[in-house]
Formats: structure tokens, sequence, C-alpha cells
């Protein structure tokens, strides 16, 4: 009999997805308010689950799941999000009659991306990764009236196929030429693709595979329009939570399982993460819709994440996982934040063509003054200004990447940091310095609640910082 | 629960204050002021209680740390020194924000007043039971913020705004020093612990501070070729911020302007929570000051020489707030000499110049609500345009005149009759007589003495002018509402018996403040470092001469004022002219303004660099501007290429593929 007190978690949540889903079939549209609140319940309780387990660690089925320091981070990254967004959704799907589907995807969503930071081959890896793929195509394309949503959830679809294509044909290099799916079973065995073009291939499949969902360029082009397009409350969860399941995955499977390549990608990572901020920061500045400017925000957040490849030290990887975890946080917040004022846009005048245009983000500090103060939080924890979890993260990336003695990258990581203050700070000057005429309006309280745990966290973690950092290094340990 | 477990809602209640009085405060009567007054007197008597508890065991200090971050601390430390400054702080505080719900009743803007003067107040409480120097910094540029924002209170008014930004600009000259202190202090202490701090240890608390005093002292710096021990260095860098904060001279410019505020604003400044700050920091950091060569010295003498230099001008001045405000700038002087006089006494100086920083604070405040007493009535701060206001404010000028003797102090030596100044003031100039016995250098007992003489003069002036003879206006006076006498009155029996109360125990409690649980200090060690000759007998055994003369110079300061304002016999027309270059100097203020205002400021400062940074920043800004625009110019030629056409996006996944491959392949093979 197998011990399955680690996978608690992930059993509550499939158990609260699958009652969900059921219940929902029998309650008219009225009723299905309490589905959310249930939903919640179930993500909240899978992620006290996980914070009791924080200490035990061990193998399940054949040493095909791994729960370590570094899953369970991850776990508490991914469900975090996914309780915000839970908790902001209650107000999106009020009164809308597919309600058990929504929760059920972002529950499923969320089980996926859990299996994933658990991962200890690659085909359950795959598997998971495809669970968690599957159900937020599904949900990116939720709102089947708006052809913004539908075309939004196709190109996710399109690119997240063939990224799939690519990586599973990496995958299949790397079995055939170790004989084993196991991830550390192919550090074992990697001899025969070291020095060989089919060891390179697989590399780069691989990146372009795992790099889909992280958003690397040139595998992010999906990233603005979908992210645009999804009901924001999707959003929040692709760029907050999907995002890191691709880094978790990406961690496990060069740094465990492809460390002898080093080489190789240390190389290519270093390129991409320069393109990937580089170009993420500079689209940004031009964009006048707030999600896109988020989505390339989190594009370039992307290339700061990346370059713990490069750097691979300890420290690093702990700033990296820090960073994972703030990002978590601030992304979430930002896209709720920016979901209120869609409501607020959309429930004054219904065929608002661009609801999240920056212009309707003016005088929002009269206007919705706790939704405009979070989401300040938020862009200056996303510029990295002192005393949020944005500045910790990256304090403590960009130092371990001067030690590592690559003053480069860390010179224009920063310069990066400078040009994204532009457009983090245009939306505050909108928020704050300019007038609107429209009138105060009561935030919606579902909204309200999650900013404000986000907030919390966000300066938790920026002030109070010692004991997260610790955390990210005990989680940083199982890679190194 | 124990008192001690309290001690840290002093500071948090007023904060909290603050936020409820500024967004709640509209709604309530008298613009909240409740809240704070409410939130002060809880933190006065927690503060107090804890004072007796100290004071049946002194040497059981209230010291508690929390890990803020790697090896730095947040935490509370209230031993002797700190306990009496934060009863002293939240009781005066507490005086005039009561006062004040009667003087500001006509202000609109009250919320806001009382909301910043609750955060003023929980700042400086927050630097007093600070237990290390960057938390304590930290509360310090919040007092520094507070006093800007109140003295630019009426921000409307141009000379409000002009004096809350002198105020602020010449405290941040301090501030500055303070801060290049701190981060010395602190990688001095990095490197005598070679860079591995052990767990546990906070290297900023003041018992870490004090224990490494000897190795500090022995690093050395080379300064235009003399060898600069750090510990001089860093004391001297502390005592800059405490000029600053503190009005000493050169950086006093800013305390008489700081008038433009409300009167009560000045009142809590001068008295309560700010300029005391910078006395209190030399206190809390004395065991460095002693150990360090010359830097009592300096103290010394800049005190001093701040004691004389504000008195000749406050004899001038006609302005009733302003002939306060050099008072203060004076008295502080004689608390910074006090400090200073550890070269010589030792610890005891601690214990006179504190207890000479908490009189003046009751005599002060006082001083200051008096004078906002009449203002309030009057309408005018001229006081050559008052005269007979005694007769319509009886319980203000009563009040006054205590606060008055206090300030010039007169009592009877020997005895314990007195006023509070008395018992305060006569130690430290006896000090400095010892100093003087003992170095053979007289300046800082001369500079104290003949301050002595000028402090009665100038301040029974204003009596004189304000109070007595025949109205010189007309004026419809009357006296106060109680809610403003009452604060008169209890601080006027402070300031009248205070000093005769406490005289000696006073100082013996203050005397724990380095020997306790938290810290363990020999003085005796740490002057023989700092090269300091203690003297081996206490004051008071000086000839009967030098113990009178104090009194003397009062009574001959009263007796030339009453000649002169009072009696109106001798005639000053003479002397009161601008042909008189004396009188025109001190009128001018040593023309302070146009060596501080005109050249430094604008000619230097302005003309000279700014204007020549100018045409450089013009350089930047285009280049600014011009690499603004090449992002700008990129990111719409960059946003181009998001068409949008998913097959673009896939070829975009491919192309990227191959050509990572290509590149790799190539890299792989150069290297």
């Amino acid at each position: 009999m197998v011990d399955l007190t680690l996978l608690t978690p992930e059993l509550t949540l499939v158990g609260t997805g699958l009652v969900v889903l059921s219940i929902g079939l029998f309650l008219n549209t009225n009723a299905k308010k309490i589905l959310s609140y249930l939903a919640s319940l179930g993500i909240l309780a899978s992620l006290v689950l996980v914070l009791t387990n924080l200490g035990n660690g061990g193998m399940l089925f054949n040493e095909t799941l791994s729960f370590d320091a570094l899953s369970q981070f991850f776990k508490i990254v991914f469900l975090s999000v996914a309780l915000l967004v839970s908790i902001a959704s209650i107000k999106y799907t009020e009164g809308n009659s597919h309600t058990e589907e929504f929760y059920s995807l972002l529950i499923f969503a969320t089980v996926g991306m859990m299996f994933v930071a658990s991962a200890n081959d690659l085909i359950v890896l795959f598997v998971a990764f495809e669970l968690a793929s599957l159900a937020t195509y599904a949900l990116a394309g939720f709102e089947k009236k708006n052809p913004l949503s539908l075309e939004a959830s196709m190109k996710y679809f399109m690119i997240g196929a063939l990224s799939a294509a690519l990586m599973l044909f990496g995958i299949s290099f790397i079995y055939g030429a170790t004989g084993t799916t196991s991830i550390p079973g192919v550090a074992e065995n990697i001899n025969i693709l070291l020095g060989s073009p089919i060891g390179l291939l697989s590399v780069v499949l691989m990146i372009a595979g795992l790099g889909f969902k992280i958003a690397l360029v040139p595998f992010h082009m999906w990233a603005p329009d979908t992210y645009q397009g999804s009901p924001s409350v999707v959003s929040s969860l692709l760029a907050a939570g999907s995002k890191k399941m691709g880094f978790v995955a990406a961690f496990k499977v060069f740094m465990v399982g492809l460390i002898a390549l080093q080489a190789e990608w240390t190389t290519a990572f270093a390129l991409l993460a320069v393109i990937t901020m580089t170009l993420g920061n500079i689209v940004a500045l031009s964009q006048n819709s707030v999600k896109r400017m988020l989505a390339y925000s989190s594009v370039a957040q992307a290339g700061y994440i990346t370059m713990s490849f490069v750097v691979m030290s300890k420290t690093a990887l702990a700033g990296a996982i820090l960073y994972a975890l703030s990002h978590g946080f601030m992304k979430a917040g930002a896209f709720i934040a920016t979901a209120a004022v869609i409501y607020m846009v959309l429930s004054e005048k219904k065929d608002s063509e661009m609801p999240d245009h920056i212009d309707n983000f003016r005088g929002l500090g009269k206007r919705m003054p706790i939704t405009a103060l979070c989401m300040t939080i938020f862009l200056f924890a996303l510029a990295g200004i002192p005393l949020t979890a944005g500045y910790m993260s990256k304090f403590v990336l960009f130092a371990s990447t001067i030690e590592a003695g690559l003053v480069w990258l860390a010179v224009i990581a920063i310069l990066n940091s400078a040009i994204s203050l532009f457009y983090y700070a245009r939306v505050v000057k909108y928020m704050y310095f300019l007038s609107s005429e429209g009138e105060k309006i009561a935030e919606p309280v579902p909204y309200t609640v999650a900013m404000i745990i986000a907030a919390i966290f966000v300066l938790a973690i920026g002030f109070w910082s010692e004991p997260f950092i610790y955390w990210a290094m005990e989680a940083a340990k199982v890679l190194i | 629960m124990a008192i001690e477990n309290m001690a840290f809602l002093i500071p948090v209640l007023p904060a909290l204050a603050f936020v409820l009085t500024f967004f709640l405060g509209k709604k309530l009567p008298n613009g909240g002021a409740i809240i704070p007054i409410i939130a002060i007197f809880t933190s006065f008597v927690i503060s107090l209680l804890i004072t007796m508890n100290l004071l049946q065991n002194p040497g059981q200090v209230v010291s508690q740390s929390y890990n803020w971050f790697a090896i730095l601390n947040v935490g509370i430390l209230i031993d002797p020194l700190a306990a009496v400054m934060l009863s002293m702080v939240s009781f005066v505080s507490l005086l005039i924000h009561i006062y004040a719900v009667g003087y500001m009743s006509h202000d609109k803007a009250q919320p806001r007043y009382f909301a910043e003067t609750a955060l003023f107040t929980a700042a400086m409480l927050g630097v007093v039971l600070s237990d290390n120097i960057l938390q304590f910094f930290v509360c310090w540029e919040l007092v520094g913020l507070c006093s800007y924002l109140l003295i630019g209170f009426w921000f409307e008014k141009p000379s409000a705004a002009s004096a809350a930004k002198k105020a602020f600009l010449t405290t941040r000259v301090g501030d500055v020093m303070f801060l290049a202190g701190i981060i010395l202090l602190f990688a001095d202490i990095f490197k005598i612990f070679n860079g591995s701090i052990p767990q546990g240890v906070y290297v900023l608390r003041f018992d870490e501070i004090f224990s490494h005093i000897p190795e500090i002292a022995a690093l050395n710096t080379q300064i235009f070729g003399f060898e600069v021990s750090h510990l001089t260095l860093i004391t001297l860098l502390f005592f800059g911020g405490a000029v600053g904060k503190s009005g000493q001279f050169p950086l006093h410019v800013w305390l008489p302007d700081a008038m433009e505020g409300p009167t009560t604003v000045s009142a809590l400044i001068h008295a309560a929570t700010m300029v005391t700050a910078g006395v209190y920091l030399v206190a809390r950091t004395f065991p460095m000051f002693i150990a360090a060569p010359y830097s009592l010295l300096i103290v010394a003498y800049i005190g001093a020489f701040t004691a004389l230099f504000a008195a000749t001008m406050g004899l001038v001045m006609n302005d009733i707030k302003r002939i306060l405000a050099y008072s203060t700038i004076s008295q502080l002087g004689y608390m910074m000499l006090g400090l200073g006089m550890g070269a010589v006494i030792g610890i005891t100086a601690v214990g006179d110049s504190l207890f000479h920083l908490i009189n003046h604070a009751f005599f002060k405040a006082l001083l200051f609500l008096c004078a906002g007493s009449v203002i309030h009535a009057v309408g005018t701060q001229d006081i050559r345009q008052m005269g007979g206001v005694g007769k319509v404010m009886p319980i203000t000028f009563a009040t006054m005149l205590i606060a008055s003797l206090a300030l010039a102090g007169f009592g009877i030596p020997g005895t314990s009759i007195g006023v509070s100044g008395f018992f305060s003031k006569d130690p430290i100039i006896e000090a400095a007589y010892l100093f003087g016995e003992s170095t053979e250098n007289w300046f800082p007992y001369l500079f104290s003495i003949v301050a002595a003489l000028l402090t009665s003069i100038y301040i029974f002036r204003l009596i004189f002018m304000t109070f007595t003879g025949k109205p010189r206006t007309s004026y419809g006076g009357h006296e106060s509402p109680a809610v403003m006498t009452v604060p008169l009155i209890i601080l006027g029996l402070l300031a009248l018996v205070f000093g005769a109360l406490t005289k000696t125990s006073f100082g013996n409690f203050l005397k724990e403040t380095f020997g306790n649980n938290f810290v363990s200090i020999d003085i005796h060690a740490l002057a023989e470092m700092g090269e300091y000759h203690l003297a081996s007998h206490g004051s008071g055994s000086e000839p009967l001469i030098i113990l009178w003369m104090p009194v003397i110079v009062a009574f001959a300061g009263l007796l030339i004022s009453y000649l002169i304002y009072g009696m109106r016999i001798l005639d000053m027309s003479s002397i009161v002219s601008r042909n008189n270059p004396i009188y025109k100097l001190l009128y001018n203020r040593y023309y302070q303004n146009a060596i501080y205002t005109e050249f430094l400021a604008v000619k230097v400062v302005y003309e000279g660099l700014s204007l020549a940074g100018r045409s450089i920043d013009r350089g930047f800004d285009w280049l600014v501007n011009f690499i603004g625009h090449i992002f700008m110019e990129l990111a719409d030629g960059l946003r181009q290429l998001q068409t949008g056409v998913v097959q673009n996006y896939a070829t975009a996944v491919i192309t990227g593929v191959s050509l990572l491959v290509i590149l790799l392949k190539l890299i792989m093979e150069v290297f």
C-alpha cells in the first residue's frame, strides 16, 4: 500500500473539482455562487495541507513523483495564485451559467501545475504539463461570445500544440539516447548525448517546448494576444501560475536531467534571457492596453528569471525561486486590479471597445481608491522599488549575477529595469495625476479581497524578506 | 501583563492616532483632536509607569529586540535616559495638544494639524526608545519630515513655505553627516568582526557599538595629513547631525524662521519633539564621545558659543516668537555645553544636561504657549505694539513670569529655593568653571556666564514690553479659554517646582544609564582613552562668588531691563539706532541672511553651481530624451513584429528553434 499522505493536497483538489462540477449540474444559475466559495475553500484546504506537510518529503509511484522543498515551494506558489484567482472570480462568474466549468477547469489546471512541480519523470511531466495546458486553453476561451477571447484561446491552443509537439520530440530524443524517462536516470545515462548533435537538438527542442509556457522570445508571441483577449482572471492565472510551471519544469529538466549539457543550454539561455527582457520591456513601452502591457512586462520578467540558468549558483536559483513567488503575487494582483477596472468600465458602458485601455485608469485614485493603491503597490513591485517583493527578488538575483562575475548580464538587467519603470509609472500617473469625470464607485468585494491579500504578501516579502529568502534557498538546494 | 510589555505602544499609539485622525478627523468635532489626545495620554501613562518602575530598580532597564533583517534589529530600550525623555515628550506633547484644541479652533485644516502633530510625537518617541542607531535614524528623519510639514502648515503663505524648506534643507546638512557617521560606524564594526557576524549579534545596537569602542578608536584615517581616530570622526559626524537638529551654530538659522508655523507647532518643536533630539543623540552615544579625543571639547565650544551668540541676537528682536526662538537656541547651547563638560565631570554631565533639557522643555513650552495666548488675544507678534497685556490676561502674565524666572534662573545657591531653570543651569555653569580651573581654559565659562546675563536681559525686556506699561496700540484682548489656560497653569507649576523637587534624585537616576543589565560601561576607562582628565571632586566646592555668580547676573539682567523698559529711566534711543554698528550687526543677525542666503545659497550654489549645472543638465536632458525617443521608436518598430496572425507566430517558433540550433552549434564549435 502506498502512503498517500504526501498526495493529499492534490487529491483534495481533484475531489473539489469533481464535486464542483457534478453539483453544478443540478443547480440553477443563481445558486451557483456557492460553487465559487466551495472551490475557494477546496483550494485553501489544499494550500493548508501543503503547508502542514512542509517538513515531509519522499518519492511516490516508482519514484515518478518526488516531494521535496522545491516542489512544495512551487505548489504553494500555484495554490496561492489559484486561490487569489478563485476569490477574484467569485465576482467574475457571478450570474454565469457555466460557473462549475470555470472552477473545475481552474482547479484541474492547478492540479496539473502541482504535478509538474512534483514530476520526476519526463512522461509524467509532459502529461501533467498538458493537463494544465488543456484546462487553460479552455479557460482562455471562456467568454465564448467574445471574439477576442476565442481568438486568444485559439492562438494559445495552436502555438501550445506546436510547442507540445516540439517538447515531445525533444523527450523522444532524450529517451532514445538514454533509454529512460526518469529525470535522475537521464542524468546518469547522459554520455551518448555529450557533444553529439542529438544532444544539442534535444536541448533546443526542450527549450522551445518549455519556453512557450515561460514566454521566452521568440516563443512568446501568443502571450500578448492571449493575455489581452482572455478574461483578466484567467490572464492572471496564466501569467502568475502557468508561467511558473514552465520554470519549475525547466529547472528539473535542465538542472537535474541535462546538467551534463550545461555548456549548451547556458549559452542558449544567456542569449534568450537578454533578448527576452529587452524585447519585452521595449515593446511594453508603447502599449495602451494595460493587459497587453502587463503581458509584455511578464515576458520581460521571464527574461530576468531566466538569468538564473546562466548564473547557476545557489543564490541565483534562490533569487529565481523567490522571484517566481513574488511575481506570482504581483502579477496576479495586477491582473486582478485590471479586472476590477474592466468590471467598472463594462458596468458603465456595455460595449466598450478596449475596456483595459489606459485612459480608463484616469483618476482611478479617486474613483476606486483601494484598487488604485493596490495596483500602485503591484506596479512598483514589478518595477523593483525597494520595500516590495519585486525589489528583494531582483536584488538577490542581480547580486548573485554580479557575484558570479557576469557583470555584463547584471548591467543589461539593471538597464532593463530602468526602462521598465517608464511604463509602470505611466499607469500610476494616469491613476493619480490625471483626473476623470467618472464618479467614485463601489469596489467589488471579491476583487478587493484578492488584491489586498496579494498586496500584503508583496509588502511582507519586501519588508520581512529573510524567512522567504531562506526558504527559497532550501528549495534551491534540491537542484544544486 | 507587565507594563514593560506594553512599551511598544508608546510610539505606536500616536502613530495609529495619526492614521485615524488623518482619515476620520473631518467627521469628528475639533478635527478629531480627541484621538491623538487619548493616544498620547496613554503613551504618557505607560511611560510614567515604566519610569516609576525604573526608579525602584534603576539597574533593570527595558530592552526588547527583534530581528529585522540580516544583522540589524528593531527594538526598544528604556533606560533612565530614555525614560525621562519619554515621560517628558509625551507629557509636554499632551499639554500642547490640549491647548491646540483652543488655539486651532478657527483653522479649517484641523484634522491635518492633529494628524501631523500626532505623527511628530510618534516619531520623536520612536527616536527616544530606539535601541539601535539605524532605527534611531529612521525615526529622526521622520521627525524632520513632520517638522517640514508642520512649519509649512499654512503653506499658502509664501513665508511659511520657504521657512519649511529652509528648516528641511538646513537640518538635512546635519542628517547627511549623521548618516555618514552611521555608515562609517557600520563599516568599522563589520571590519572588527572580519566580516563574519556571529548569530544573534545586532551590529548597530547600542550595547554592541559601545562594546567595540576601543577597537573603533584604534582605527585611524589620514585627513589632510592628520591621523584622526575613527571614533573621533564618527562622533563628530553624529554631532553634525545634532548640530542641525538642535539648532547649534552654524546650522541654527532654520529655527527662528520655523516660527512661521502655528505657535503650538513652535512649542512642540522647541520643547518636546524636535530640537531636543540632537542633545539626546549626543547623550545616547555619550560613551563614544567621552572615549574620543577632542570630540567633547568641540561639543563644549560649539555649545558655549551658541549659547552666547544666540543670546545676543535675542536682545534686539521685536517679534515675540523670535525672541523665544533665539532663547531656545541659546538654551540648547547650554545643554550641549553641559554634555561637553563630560570632559571634566564624566557621566554626571549627562544628568546635568538632561536635567536642563527637561526643565527647559517645561518652561519653554510654557513660554511659547503663553506667547501663543497673547498672540491669540492681541493679534500681533510685535512686542512694540503690545504693552499692558498683563492687565487683561492675568493668568497668562503670571505663568509667563514664572517661565521667565525659570529661564533666567533665579534661586538661592545651597538651598532648595529656586525655580527649575536655576537648578539645571547652575550645575552646567559650575562645571564650566571646573573645566576652566582644571584646563586653564576659561572660554566656556565666560561665554556661559555672559550668556546668562543676556538671557535675563532679553527675557525681561519681553516681559516689560509686553505685559506692563500702557497699551501702545488698541487691541481688544481677553484672557484665553480654559482649555488653553489650564495647560499653562500645569506647566507653570512644573516650571516652578520641578527643579527643586528632583535636583538630586534626577542626576543619580541618570547615572544608571550606562551601568545596568543592557550596557555596563566603565566611564573612567573610556575617559582615559579620550585623554580627558576628570576632576577628582565634584562641583559645588567652588568659591562662594562663583556659586552666586549666575544668580547675581540674573538679577543684574532683571535690573537693567527694568531700568530701560520698565521705568524707562535709561534712554536707549542712542543705542537702538541704525547708526550704531553693534546694534545694526545684531539687528541684522550678524548678516547671517546675507551670508547664508545671498552669498552661499544664491551666489555660490545657485549662480555658481546650479547655473553651470544647468547647461550640463541641458546636455543630459537632450541625451535622456534622445535615448527615450530611440526606445519609443524601437518599441513602435518591434511591435510591428506582432502581426496578430497565428501562422506567423508558429513560423517564429520554428525559425527560433532552427536559429538556436545553428547558433549553438557555431558557438560550441568556436569555443
